[in-house]
């Protein structure tokens, strides 16, 4: 170490112009950097869009989506979408997955919680099953009525028939 | 304005004085109320210099710093103090118990001790001693044994590296402190503080003894243990040295005391080369003491910046520039400075 | 009169500020000098390889991610490129221009780490906050074409997972634009200090054979004047469009692998430049089937990471997931030589050095 202070000198001089130019921090809570659109935040699931094709449960590499459903009139209904954040990797593999755009991640990054189950989301609520069951039965016995009214026309016409028809 | 403390003090004095106490009694108090003052001075400043260090380092480094407790975050270090006060202190099992506890207690001694003789204005001196600068350099070398002792009833290998430094820092670093300062004594010919600023009435000794000043300060950033000398700390090597143990308060104490020691040093470069309480340029409608204070924190301000410009050296490099480069350079600064002494005054100019 | 002195051992880590992460070395000391160092690494070991085989082919790059968390899309890139090269597929043109694009931006910001933390190790703070402010730009770009910051998961087998948004390019050459004078400032902070240059200069010198006998790589076999990068050496991707030059230091002491990987970034920089340039049109991705399913078979292949050489070792046994996978991490083979190098300096130097070779421990223990 001689008496080269030159590089010392300079050093001094990027501090001292840093200390008067302007800062670069974003202060938090009031002021927000906008997020790109391909974020992954908080996952969105859209009950309406599902499918059940299970392609997102078999995407995800820590298994953290489980989906339930219940055959109501051989229709599938989804019964529950649970998903396990603490364990999710935000890779967005369920997200390419998906075929009907069911799940996607929002732009929301602040999921902290304070109590540890309620860091996982059930995404369906037992009304929306209810009512989709409701709404399927009701249309399986608009449809049932329909063709029983028709079958019965028919029958009408054509006793025969209408046996095959009638289950 | 400029009388302010020194009228105050005079007040008091008479208040007391028409109260029918004895004159011994007193000056007691008086004196007293003064060192009072200076802790509660150095209190505050070491609050203050919290808040400034990391408001300067992160002005410096492109962050606004604290800006949510109080006003500009004012308050941040009150704060501080508030949480670390009510943490747990933990002792090490196999500490020294009782020497453990000790030194963050007598860490605050040396700095308060030396105080008493700073003059921070025009009359404003607690105790004018004849042998001020002396008694500054026997007091504030004491914290070396104060910290070794913390470190070492720590019972931990960090701790014991760490105040082995201290000690080998200290002692080589002291060396060329008291030297740079000898080239003021020479020039004054009295130790006695309020003199040595008297006798800078015409010019600053800072310009004749630039290179004094150069090696008192590079001497005093190692003295305090701050960056680029702050080997004892060291955090990215020995995590922070003989405090590694310490927890809360006495932490905190610790941290504080680095600050006071801070103010101790700029203080004593301001009295011997930037003129203590003199104004400049004949500014003398601006108190004394405003100046001291705009001087010291100034001083501040430069450690500061060189503490966040520069890395850390190494033990053998911090050992090699002080035994091989300041003290042969201080050396030859008194034997310059005699000379020209002598000169001068044979040449009767 | 001979004072009788003792070694003692201390445990420099796993918790310790400058240990890059949970590394251990135990330092046998006589006072402040080293005597002997044993590096213990391991506090961070996930298993990635052995979760890798009950994974699928797609669901493992999430985890290489996680393996040099400084740069995952060079991780990702080294695995991908290992599966491409198992099912013989072939990746179209914009794929891999995009890949050079975000693996030099991963290379720039991993060696902005590595530059910051040593400066950081050596004590200088404020070198530490001005890269990490510039690397933000390029966490910004890697947000923007990922939607992660430090994890992208952006690869995928036969190409990337989507195409570059708007306003990508421009911001890109913004950040390109503005890098060199962020250089300029880190050189003045930190490079022509002399005290960091007294710190560094002369420190833990490799030579050029010793580094090829412990099968270093990146800056680091670089800084002991061995001109071998894999991007030159054996291009792999369309590295054999760009021109650009391989730094090389003289001496390899650590400010030569300190000094390397500022004058990489400059070339990263201007293989980004060259590629934005370059950009064709076209596919984003090969012909891969939906469901990976390699032929039994086995591939090894590699990638010049911002640490050195990555390889990725994986074989199939015909079905959906990995049979094996062996990633060959370059820092810790780096780390190899560790003991050697620490023997005889000081506790400070011990820091300088571990920094110079720029650790990730995410990748030394995987």
């Amino acid at each position: 170490m001689q008496v080269k202070g030159k590089g010392l000198l300079k050093g001094l001089g990027i501090t001292l112009k840093r200390f008067f130019k302007p800062k670069v921090t974003v202060q938090y809570p009031e002021q927000r950097l906008p997020l790109p659109d391909r974020f992954y935040g908080k996952p969105e699931f859209y009950y309406d869009k599902c499918i059940a094709c299970n392609m997102c449960v078999n995407a995800c590499p820590n298994k953290v989506i489980k989906l339930e459903t219940e055959a109501v009139d051989k229709k599938k209904v989804v019964t529950r979408y649970d998903f396990d954040q603490q364990y999710c990797l935000f890779c967005g593999l369920c997200q390419e997955a998906c075929p009907k755009d069911a799940i996607k991640f929002s732009k929301d990054f602040e999921l902290t919680q304070y109590n540890r189950p309620d860091i996982k989301i059930k995404f369906v609520k037992p009304e929306q099953v209810e009512q989709r069951k409701e709404e399927i039965r009701k249309a399986a016995a608009e449809k049932a009525a329909a063709e029983a009214a028709k079958a019965a026309q028919e029958a009408a016409l054509k006793p025969e028939t209408a046996d095959k028809e009638g289950t | 304005m400029e009388n302010l403390f020194v009228s105050m003090a005079a007040g008091i004095r008479s208040l007391l004085g028409s109260g029918g106490l004895s004159e011994w009694a007193t000056d007691f108090l008086v004196m007293f109320l003064k060192l009072g003052a200076i802790l509660v001075y150095i209190l505050v400043s070491a609050l203050w210099l919290v808040y400034m260090e990391r408001k300067v380092s992160a002005y410096m480094q492109c962050r606004i710093g604290p800006n949510r407790v109080g006003p500009m975050g004012l308050l941040q270090t009150t704060a501080d103090i508030g949480k670390l006060i009510s943490k747990e202190f933990i002792i090490p099992k196999d500490a020294d118990k009782k020497l453990f506890l000790l030194g963050p207690i007598l860490i605050f001694m040396p700095p308060l001790a030396v105080f008493a003789v700073a003059p921070f204005g025009k009359g404003m001196v607690a105790i004018d001693m004849n042998i001020g600068v002396y008694y500054f350099l026997a007091l504030a070398s004491l914290s070396t044994v104060i910290i070794w002792m913390a470190g070492w009833a720590s019972n931990n290998k960090y701790s014991l590296i760490g105040s082995m430094r201290v000690v080998a820092q200290m002692v080589s670093y002291e060396m060329p402190l008291i030297l740079s300062i000898v080239g003021v004594i020479i020039l004054t010919g009295t130790l006695n503080m309020s003199d040595i600023i008297h006798a800078q009435e015409n010019v600053w000794f800072i310009f004749l003894q630039p290179l004094g000043f150069l090696i008192y300060l590079i001497a005093a950033v190692a003295e305090t243990n701050r960056a680029p000398f702050d080997l004892v700390e060291g955090e990215s090597e020995i995590i922070c040295g003989p405090f590694t143990e310490y927890s809360g308060m006495g932490f905190a104490m610790f941290f504080l005391a680095e600050y006071a020691n801070v103010v101790l040093v700029s203080v004593m470069a301001t009295t011997l080369f930037l003129g203590g309480w003199l104004a400049p340029f004949g500014l003398t409608f601006i108190p004394s003491w405003i100046w001291f204070l705009l001087k010291v924190y100034l001083m501040i301000f430069l450690f500061m910046w060189f503490r966040w410009t520069y890395p850390r050296v190494r033990v053998d490099q911090l050992m090699e520039f002080g035994w091989k480069v300041l003290v042969p350079l201080s050396i030859a600064n008194i034997f310059v400075t005699g000379i020209g002494k002598y000169l001068y005054h044979s040449l009767g100019w | 009169m001979t004072l009788k002195t003792e070694e003692f051992l201390l445990n420099l880590g796993p918790q310790h500020p400058s240990t890059h992460g949970v590394f251990r070395i135990l330092l046998t000391l006589d006072g402040e000098t080293v005597v002997k160092a044993v590096p213990i690494p391991g506090y961070l070991h996930r298993g990635i390889e052995k979760l890798a085989e009950s994974r699928t082919y797609t669901q493992v790059i999430p985890y290489t991610d996680r393996l040099d968390y400084l740069a995952g899309m060079l991780m990702n890139w080294g695995y991908v490129h290992a599966v491409e090269k198992l099912m013989n597929v072939e990746v179209p043109e914009r794929a891999e221009y995009i890949r050079v694009i975000v693996g030099e931006l991963a290379r720039i910001a991993s060696h902005l780490v590595a530059t910051g933390a040593y400066a950081a190790d050596v004590g200088g703070l404020t070198g530490f906050i001005y890269t990490f402010r510039d690397r933000e730009d390029i966490m910004d770009l890697f947000e923007m074409i990922s939607g992660a910051r430090l994890t992208p998961s952006y690869m995928r087998v036969g190409g990337v997972a989507d195409d570059i948004p708007d306003g990508f390019i421009d911001k890109c050459r913004q950040f390109l634009d503005y890098f060199p004078t962020a250089l300029d400032e880190y050189n003045g902070l930190i490079t022509g200090n002399e005290i960091f240059q007294a710190r560094t200069k002369n420190v833990a010198i490799i030579s050029a054979e010793k580094a090829i006998e412990m099968s270093l790589s990146g800056p680091v076999l670089r800084a002991s004047g061995v001109n071998y990068d894999l991007r030159k050496a054996r291009p792999y991707s369309v590295y054999d469009r760009f021109d650009f030059e391989v730094p090389v230091g003289s001496k390899g002491d650590c400010f030569d692998r300190y000094y390397l990987r500022l004058l990489e970034m400059e070339q990263s920089a201007k293989i980004i430049r060259h590629a934005l340039d370059q950009l064709p049109e076209g596919p984003i991705k090969g012909k891969v089937p939906k469901v990976i399913k390699p032929t039994a078979g086995e591939a090894y292949a590699e990638i010049e990471s911002s640490k050195g050489i990555m390889g990725t070792y994986v074989v199939s046994d015909g079905s959906t997931n990995p049979y094996r996978v062996h990633f060959r991490r370059p820092s810790f083979v780096n780390l190899g030589y560790l003991d050697e190098m620490l023997k005889g300096w000081k506790i400070a130097d011990a820091i300088a050095i571990l920094g110079s070779i720029d650790i990730v421990l995410g990748e030394v223990d995987a």
